[in-house]
């Protein structure tokens, strides 16, 4: 890969002279994504659309009714209707009862607040070691790096065990404390591969030459190192974020009532009401579904990178 | 105890071991070790775990105390290694050690060893033979499927044109959604009164369609969902290394006159291979845990045709309550999911040796 | 017979021209150099030539047959990449057999043609090696190779030379020229480096902004530039040009005000012709003949700075009135800083160029 400087053109360096496009079209035309016209927009619309097929049908089944939800043959075009919207957050538990709270609101929150933090926690705490690893090798380095990545591969039945009976011994189950501290767990190796491929590829003369001019280490780290691994960041982030919030399986085990999350609480609605109330499921669904859309198209552009750095340096 | 003299390297290993310093952490983890054996097989859980804890976080603070100072590295490292220790490493050697004890988590007495007995029961038992069975298609079967369609995917998406950036989203979309969302959907998709497949075959045939009844509709059935979901994840590493290609070598081919089908070969694919062996390699780990979507889709029927080894662990745990024989179960499916990592990546370091071009 | 021709070759980027009308005419063995500053349209052209790039308008004819619609692989064109663009996979050996493949020959042609190649470039040691297990030189060398083991119409060179070091680029710039002159094709090099213009063209076309300002023989262009560009451009070091006005000719001798100082110089018979007003004088280091001071007809300078060269010495100089000057002298003329100089020059090398930036020559 040494002779291969994606970012020159085949020729001359974009002067300043020449106009934005041109310099764009340099920079671009020089890397493996080339020009397709709208052939290819067409073709690439109808295989996305079929692939997105299953997923729209879900979000068109949280504007249905429960009839229309379970129409045969499937009913494309309907009267919406926002009730099940407005039933996640509070409806009648059996046929006449009363209209309760269903606590999703707080199953949202929960879901938010956990899957933030603990990624929030892993990405500096991954960071951070991954910056160790990277800048000051240890001598089992490798070792410890290798057992890292395994931890990534265990089943989560093999640890599920002894963490509940970890968790119920120590009060920790059904904490906020407990299920973000795993989840911090679960994301950790990947941050730490992740993180530490993009501080390899660093170039130390930069810091070096802060360091004469008297920067400290932690300036160092903050004001040079960190603003040039965001892709990796935000790479970590997503994957990380798009991880816990999907969880089940120590979700379902490990919260509490309190700390619910809406994975947990999505599977109880299955099982709980007359039937399934698929329009409800799928509101939640459609719901829950959104933050993660807009973390992950916010973080488009830097996510292709992070994926190409975090697997490609092994 | 002292800190202010490194411990000569010269002497003798007992008397290193044994000597009370704070950084003394092999010392530490020589109490960690023997204390938790002896804390397992003497205490109720409850109380030998509490023992145990305390001697690993003297271990944890030795380990500080080496680092403080002398390692910059040590410190920012050791929060990470400390808090994976704390919830990955330990409970794996904790019910390491449990797994030759039998122990059932409803009842209250203290473990009894039994030695390998869990283990030679599991490995015995045909049920489990029968599941490994029903993963391993599974498994061939999924990881299959999602490479030849995250193969594809990429190849669409491997140029730039109108409106990729929306699109490449939708095709995303898939695996942001919550498995518990995938098993009740497609539960409702194959349904065959009112799902989405059966109306379409009805169109057909005049007759329902009942996929999930049978023993390879209803593995079809969540091959199918799973392959579906993840095939994303392989178009985005095959995708990265599509981009990553250099288009002057594309230029220079085709002044070569080189055909598509040698460009592909000679130029693409050497790019491509590192990682499309990479996405074989996280997906096969990951289908060989295959729980969620099983759980919630199938929950191992028609029957026990679909159950999953990691199923049948949950089962074995927490229906049955037969704690010790599940972590038996649990390690032998962790010891075949090492082997075969470690398997793929000696094999994929030795072709990453001999093709540098990624 | 293998000859390029662009003619009215014009090239759009959206808004921004990139080739204005070029012309152009390359013969069979001859090699032309397009040379010229980032930006000049140079690299663009030769993909225009290669069918990388479409050209807007004009005709590209190669072979005598009009290229324009067909793609680089239906041109029987050879190109050598300024990156080298050789084929990490594959061993230096099929890297130089891959365009064969579609000739259709038998194995044992390829390889005589692959052996042959191998020898005229000294690759035979690398043969089997992989290209990131060879030197910077031997990848040039490879590249060189696979486009020369073909027969193709012409041979396109894209800044062939850039990457390699000054000694290594010495050696190849000699090898280079001889591999082309057994091949008797029509050859184009790009090039932004003047010394490889000047040593392995048989004609240079300088280029800037999008337009051939010259295209002559090396010697040509030296001695006979054209425009104020191009003679800024050619030469080490750089001519010195000095704005002046211009107040009609007495014989053979122009009336000159440089610098606030009234000159007579010898000039260019042509100069007759041209208006009286604001020009630049072009004279280059090696052309002074530093006489005794206060002789007639010449221009006046104080040395500053002397840096020895070796077999000649560079003097940087100062007119009165604050112009630069370089002079380059054989080292038996001594020179100090602080001296003053009389600079002589004779007609051929008083070079005019008119307001417009033309020379006012025969």
């Amino acid at each position: 890969m040494t002779d291969m400087t994606v970012n020159a053109p085949a020729g001359s360096a974009p002067s300043a002279r020449m106009p934005l496009t041109r310099r764009l079209r340099f920079g671009r035309s020089a890397s493996g994504v080339g020009d397709a016209g709208w052939g290819r927009t067409i073709g690439a619309t109808i295989v996305s659309l079929i692939y997105f097929f299953p997923v729209f049908w879900i979000i068109l089944t949280a504007f249905k009714t429960y009839e229309d939800a379970l129409a045969v043959p499937a009913k494309f075009f309907f009267t919406p209707t926002l009730e099940n919207f407005a039933q996640v957050f509070s409806r009648a538990y059996s046929a006449g009862g009363p209209v309760q709270n269903t606590g999703f609101a707080l199953y949202f929150f929960n879901s938010l607040f956990i899957s933030g933090v603990s990624v929030l926690l892993a990405l500096a705490i991954g960071t951070l070691a991954a910056f160790g690893f990277s800048r000051y090798p240890l001598k089992g380095n490798d070792t410890y790096l290798f057992m890292i990545l395994t931890t990534r591969m265990l089943p989560a039945i093999v640890v599920i065990i002894p963490i509940f009976i970890m968790f119920r011994v120590t009060g920790l189950a059904g904490t906020y404390l407990g299920i973000i501290a795993l989840y911090t767990v679960f994301n950790l190796p990947f941050a730490i591969w992740m993180m530490k491929s993009f501080f390899d590829e660093l170039s130390p003369d930069v810091e070096d030459a802060a360091r004469i001019d008297g920067s400290s280490d932690v300036r160092v780290f903050f004001k040079i190192c960190l603003p040039q691994v965001l892709a990796g960041l935000a790479a970590t982030a997503v994957f990380g974020l798009i991880l816990t919030w999907n969880e089940f399986l120590f979700a379902l085990l490990l919260s509490g009532v309190e700390t619910r999350t809406v994975p947990v609480a999505m599977s109880q609605t299955i099982g709980g009401d007359i039937g399934v109330r698929w329009g409800l499921l799928a509101a939640i669904e459609t719901l829950f579904l959104i933050p993660v859309i807009v973390v992950t198209f916010a973080l488009q552009s830097q996510l292709l990178r992070g994926v190409t750095f975090g697997t490609i340096k092994r | 105890m002292t800190t202010t003299t490194d411990i000569p390297q010269t002497a003798p290993l007992l008397q290193r071991l044994i000597a009370l310093r704070w950084d003394n952490w092999q010392g530490a983890l020589i109490v960690f070790v023997i204390g938790t054996a002896l804390a397992i097989a003497s205490l109720p859980p409850q109380v030998s775990f509490w023992a145990s804890s305390a001697t690993a976080a003297l271990f944890a603070v030795t380990l500080i105390a080496n680092a403080w100072g002398k390692y910059v590295g040590g410190l920012l490292v050791t929060p990470a290694l400390a808090l994976l220790f704390l919830m990955n490493v330990f409970p794996l050697l904790w019910s390491f050690g449990l797994s030759f004890f039998s122990y059932k988590a409803n009842r209250a007495h203290a473990p009894t060893w039994v030695g390998l007995e869990n283990y030679a029961k599991v490995l015995s038992d045909p049920d489990v033979w029968d599941r490994l069975h029903n993963t391993i298609i599974l498994v061939i079967m999924t990881v299959s499927l999602q490479m030849v369609v995250g193969f594809l995917l990429a190849l669409l998406f491997s140029k730039q044109f109108p409106l990729r950036r929306y699109l490449l989203i939708l095709v995303l979309t898939p695996m942001m959604l919550s498995f518990v969302a995938v098993g009740a959907f497609f539960r409702y998709y194959y349904d065959p009164t009112f799902g989405l497949l059966s109306q379409a075959v009805r169109i057909f045939t005049g007759r329902p369609f009942i996929l999930m009844n049978t023993v390879w509709g209803s593995r079809i059935g969540i091959v199918f969902a799973d392959a579906w979901m993840w095939s994303p994840f392989v178009m985005l590493l095959v995708l990265a290394g599509l981009v990553s290609v250099p288009k002057y070598l594309y230029e220079a081919a085709a002044i070569d006159r080189v055909s598509g089908w040698r460009q592909f070969w000679s130029i693409t694919f050497p790019y491509i291979r590192g990682l499309m062996l990479l996405a074989l390699l996280f997906r096969t780990i990951e289908a060989f845990k295959l729980f969620d979507l099983v759980f919630l889709l199938t929950n191992g029927g028609p029957g026990t045709a679909t159950e999953t080894i990691a199923l049948r662990v949950y089962r074995i745990a927490f229906e049955n309550n037969k704690t010790s024989e599940s972590t038996a179960l649990a390690y032998i499916l962790l010891f075949t999911v090492i082997v075969l990592t470690n398997l793929y990546l000696y094999f994929a370091n030795r072709r990453a040796k001999e093709v540098p071009a990624s | 017979m293998s000859t390029i021709e662009l003619r009215g070759v014009t090239k759009h980027f959206g808004g921004f021209t990139a080739v204005k009308n070029v012309n152009l005419a390359v013969s069979a063995g001859e090699v032309v150099c397009l040379l010229g500053p980032s930006g000049c349209g140079k690299t663009t052209t030769l993909r225009i030539i290669a069918g990388l790039e479409r050209a807007s308008a004009g005709d590209v004819v190669i072979a005598g047959k009009r290229m324009n619609d067909l793609r680089p692989d239906q041109r029987d064109i050879a190109m050598v990449f300024q990156f080298y663009a050789l084929y990490p996979a594959l061993t230096v050996r099929d890297n130089i057999m891959f365009p064969l493949h579609v000739e259709g020959l038998d194995a044992q042609t390829n390889a005589e043609r692959v052996a042959r190649v191998a020898r005229m470039l000294q690759l035979e040691p690398v043969l089997d090696r992989l290209p990131n297990h060879i030197s910077e030189g031997e990848k040039q060398r490879v590249a060189v190779a696979r486009a020369v083991v073909r027969d193709p119409n012409c041979f396109l060179f894209d800044e062939p030379l850039s990457r390699l070091d000054v000694e290594l680029r010495q050696t190849m710039r000699g090898q280079i020229k001889s591999v082309l002159t057994g091949l008797s094709k029509a050859t184009v090099i790009v090039t932004h480096d003047q010394l490889e213009a000047l040593t392995m063209a048989d004609r240079i076309a300088i280029m800037r902004d999008g337009v051939i300002e010259q295209i002559a023989s090396p010697h040509e262009v030296f001695a006979r530039p054209t425009t104020l560009f191009v003679a800024s451009f050619i030469g080490t070091p750089q001519m010195n040009l000095l704005t002046a006005q211009f107040d009609g000719v007495e014989g053979t001798h122009g009336r000159f005000t440089v610098d606030g100082q009234p000159i007579r110089l010898a000039v260019d018979p042509a100069v007759k012709r041209l208006a009286k007003g604001q020009v630049t004088i072009g004279i280059r280091p090696r052309a002074f003949i530093p006489e005794g001071a206060g002789s007639a007809d010449t221009i006046a300078g104080r040395a500053e700075l002397i840096e020895p060269m070796g077999a000649e010495t560079l003097i940087h100089a100062r007119t009165p009135l604050g112009s630069d000057l370089r002079v380059v002298v054989p080292r038996e003329i001594k020179v100090k800083s602080g001296d003053a100089l009389s600079l002589r020059t004779d007609a051929r090398e008083t070079h005019v160029f008119d307001g417009s930036g033309k020379a006012v020559r025969t």
